[in-house]
């Protein structure tokens, strides 16, 4: 079935020939919702995530050698596809329950500003967070990584999940994380009505020529969604 | 008067705890996973005295909330009434 699939694959696809998709703005109204169709793929967690990296030894050495994550896979190839695509390195490690961080080293390039690490939250919003079964692990990385010479900060709690936080020597930043708890259907339901009442108020804001400036104001729509929802019988 | 809604889950039930021992606040508990807090005049809570996290802290209202945050601080938070529409 596979190698089917591959046979009717075209090299000249829209995909391929027609760019301008990866960038322009998407109309999200045009598109067809999972919820009106009739088939439902399912997903079954993260096989991987990849980032670009100029420090080829230094990243190897900090994942393999520091942080112990076995070197599972290495693709090394020709610049292909894409015009101007140069020979690369493409390595993956293993992070437990078959996900795994990979790396591109892009032979020959060097980093671009944009690629530079920033100590800014809109840099640090793109990260890779692992899991860990029981709190003994948590305290066990943490300490064992600060002994192994690393900074890592201090355990965060958030709502259902207890963190550390620490760079690679990218400066991505990487997190590893405890579930405290299983979120239930009240959870989803609370999720749906908070966004809910983000999207209307940003909408009504905009509308207005002005913009969403605090969360106060979403809190204030929930309040709204809430009473209406448990005023419902 | 100022109104806040809580989601039954751990993270949250400090509120709860906290606002039940206040006779001036009426507490009840809705079939649909949220408490209702209502005081006749102002909220104010301490973090401390809650034992939350900053993290929980910071987000201590996302189950809903009709007033006006008066002081949002690191230790305590003071919500008074409104009339602005929701
Ligand atoms: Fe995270």
């Amino acid at each position: 079935m596979q190698e089917t699939l591959h046979q009717e694959a075209r090299s000249d696809s829209p995909y391929t020939t027609k760019r301008e998709y990866q960038t322009r703005e998407v109309d999200i109204g045009s598109l067809k919702k999972a919820s009106g169709d009739t088939v439902q793929p399912r997903l079954d967690g993260v096989d991987h995530t990849a980032r670009p990296t100029w420090k080829l030894r230094e990243t190897i050495e900090f994942y393999r050698d520091i942080l112990g994550l076995p070197l599972v896979h290495t693709i090394s190839a020709r610049g292909w596809g894409d015009p101007g695509h140069p020979d690369f390195l493409h390595f993956f490690f293993d992070a437990g329950k078959g996900a795994t961080i990979a790396f591109f080293y892009y032979i020959g390039s060097d980093l671009t500003e944009k690629y530079m690490p920033e100590d800014h939250h809109f840099y640090s919003a793109t990260h890779t967070a692992w899991s860990v079964p029981t709190a003994e692990e948590l305290q066990c990385w943490k300490t064992t990584l600060e002994a192994r010479g690393l900074t890592v900060s201090p355990y965060t709690r958030h709502e259902i999940l207890e963190s550390i936080y620490f760079r690679d020597p990218n400066g991505y930043p990487i997190e590893i994380t405890l579930r405290l708890r299983d979120v239930e259907v009240i959870d989803e339901l609370d999720a749906k009505l908070t966004l809910e009442a983000a999207i209307q108020v940003e909408d009504e804001l905009r509308t207005k020529g002005d913009r969403l400036r605090d969360i106060d104001t979403v809190w204030r729509r929930k309040a709204k969604l809430v009473e209406e929802f448990i005023g419902e019988r | 008067m100022v109104v806040l809604y809580v989601l039954d889950v751990k993270e949250f039930l400090p509120i709860v705890e906290t606002a039940r021992k206040i006779s001036d606040w009426t507490v009840s508990k809705s079939d649909k996973g949220y408490y209702r807090i209502s005081s006749p005049t102002e909220i104010v809570l301490n973090r401390k005295a809650m034992k939350m996290k900053p993290a929980v802290w910071y987000g201590l209202f996302t189950g809903g909330m009709n007033g006006e945050i008066a002081e949002f601080g690191r230790e305590e938070v003071r919500v008074i009434g409104t009339n602005r529409a929701l």
